[in-house]
């Protein structure tokens, strides 16, 4: 004898076969979804459901479901009810949005420039005499010598300039948000590279479950397979490209710089993931670890690569002892 | 099935994706859905319409209205949230399709609702497909099949799609399955390899 919950009730099944049944009181799809929420099934010797053991009359008791209709209706709306929950909880984790977010600022980049140099041709048609050369027009400025055109040209000048606004402000906001959902990432490298790693990972929870390596080439993934498929060597950076400390450093520790804030950042993705809050130690002691490797590239020679080694292995110790720090506090928080 | 001119086709009201009509019928079209792909490959295909269907990897429910529109119930378990939505709107429509959003490679999630089946349909993209088929097969009645459709580059893309196809082949077969019959999805899916297996 044994009981397995099916979503309608509770059934006592001997030898395979259901002897009874504990229905739930009647009522409706919500209840019946509160109930699912709860229970969970054993799939070792697992006994499917036969839709007669539901239907009163059919499992010779009185209980149940009226016919077959009413039980697939009350079925569909409850599994429908739950899914609907779930939905909605998965949408207010907030780095869903961001991802949406990082996605429409880097279409409007897109936008934005591919209108400008479209529009540039355009005014250089019906200006023969303007020319770029030696002037350095930027983009911004070319803006707005279009928009004191009196035509069409001139007021898609104008709605450019209001697209570039509206970008700015979006650009601003994805940082906040950074901010708030991801402070350990941000804090390294800024709320809008963290934005795009967590974007170019899917979410926050997938990011956090990648390995430095992966967080290190997030963003050059194209680069990562042609490596793997062929003979191009491997990517050193993606996204974190963006990050100051390493297009400023020197080509020499490039690499390196890249392989330490990847691996700083696999562990501050965790500590916002499970965490949540921003951990200041392990922030400046990170910092301090990229400013050493960064530095090397200054002196140049084989020494500071070796010095960077060495440096490293004490650094990894470090490291092992924030990860059990925080495992432990996942666990007290379970 | 029901096929006209070589078209194949399903009954029931259409504009769930914004599929072609023809004679009032719905049109499936085999270079969109994998399983309208094997109907077309292998005409033996058929789908009873007492037939109970445990579908993992139901994402937007296109495939699931045209099962639905041949089948008695079809069970849609589907993972991610955004096609999640899409489904949850079709089978508002489609009394037959009980959506489920839950992992395919955790059956007690979803345990509670599947009654037995007597085919598991499997189109999901990820690495232990294999894996997958054999912890639904308590669901699957005796001479029940499985139709699966194995993506290989989903599994590994840098390793030759005829390995995996291989391996994933001996691990059905390890977990007690007959693989009854496999076929390409050319020319309307790349990649694409189809199993069928039956539960003994």
């Amino acid at each position: 004898m044994q009981t397995v919950q099916y979503w309608f009730g509770d059934a006592e099944i001997d030898d395979g076969r259901v002897r009874s049944v504990k229905f739930l009181k009647k009522s409706g799809s919500e209840e019946y979804a509160e109930r699912c929420r709860n229970i969970e099934s054993d799939m070792a010797d697992f006994v499917p459901l036969r839709v007669a053991d539901a239907i009163a009359g059919d499992n010779g008791d009185t209980a149940g479901f009226k016919d077959e209709a009413e039980y697939f209706e009350t079925l569909r709306l409850t599994t429908i009810a739950l899914a609907e929950s779930k939905i909605k909880l998965y949408y207010t984790k907030g780095d869903i949005e961001l991802v949406q977010m990082v996605r429409v600022l880097d279409e409007m980049d897109n936008v934005i420039n591919r209108l400008i140099e479209r529009a540039t041709e355009w005014y250089i048609v019906q200006n023969p005499k303007f020319s770029r050369k030696y002037k350095s027009v930027s983009a911004k400025k070319m803006v707005d010598i279009m928009r004191r055109e009196k035509n069409s040209l001139g007021r898609l000048g104008y709605e450019i300039d209001r697209l570039s606004i509206e970008r700015t402000r979006l650009m601003r906001e994805i940082s906040d948000r950074a901010d708030i959902i991801a402070p350990n990432c941000s804090a390294l490298v800024g709320g809008l590279v963290a934005a795009r790693l967590i974007s170019r990972a899917g979410s926050l929870s997938r990011m956090a479950m990648m390995p430095a390596s992966a967080v290190q080439v997030l963003g050059a993934e194209s680069a990562l397979f042609t490596h793997l498929r062929g003979n191009t060597p491997s990517p050193k950076h993606g996204i974190i490209f963006q990050h100051r400390r390493i297009h400023n450093a020197g080509i020499g520790v490039r690499g390196k710089v890249s392989r330490v804030l990847g691996g700083k950042l696999a562990i501050a993705a965790r500590l916002d993931y499970y965490r949540g809050e921003i951990a200041p130690e392990f922030i400046e002691k990170a910092q301090e670890r990229i400013d050493y490797v960064f530095a090397a590239g200054d002196e140049g020679g084989k020494d500071n690569g070796n010095n960077g080694k060495a440096d490293g292995k004490v650094d990894g110790k470090d490291d092992g002892k924030k990860k059990n720090d925080k495992s432990d506090k996942r666990r007290s928080a379970e | 099935m029901i096929r006209i001119d070589g078209v194949l086709l399903s009954k029931g009201s259409g504009g769930v994706y914004g599929e072609k009509m023809m004679k009032g019928l719905r049109v499936w079209d085999p270079y969109r859905s994998k399983f309208a792909a094997l109907a077309m490959i292998k005409p033996e295909t058929d789908l009873d319409e007492d037939l109970r269907v445990l579908y993992l990897g139901a994402a937007n429910g296109t495939t699931v209205s045209h099962f639905a529109d041949y089948v008695k119930t079809v069970y849609a378990v589907e993972f991610a949230p955004r096609p999640m939505q899409d489904l949850i709107e079709v089978s508002r429509r489609r009394k037959n399709i009980i959506p489920i959003m839950a992992d395919a490679t955790n059956p007690r999630e979803y345990a509670p609702f599947v009654e037995e089946v007597g085919m598991i349909y499997q189109d999901v993209a990820q690495p232990n497909q294999a894996e997958i088929a054999l912890v639904n097969l308590p669901f699957l009645k005796k001479g029940g099949v499985v139709i699966l459709m194995l993506k290989a580059r989903s599994v590994d893309v840098t390793a030759d799609p005829k390995v995996i196809f291989e391996d994933t082949i001996k691990t059905l077969e390890d977990g007690g399955l007959i693989v009854e019959d496999t076929c390409r999805l050319e020319p309307y899916h790349h990649d694409h390899a189809c199993i069928i297996c039956r539960k003994p």
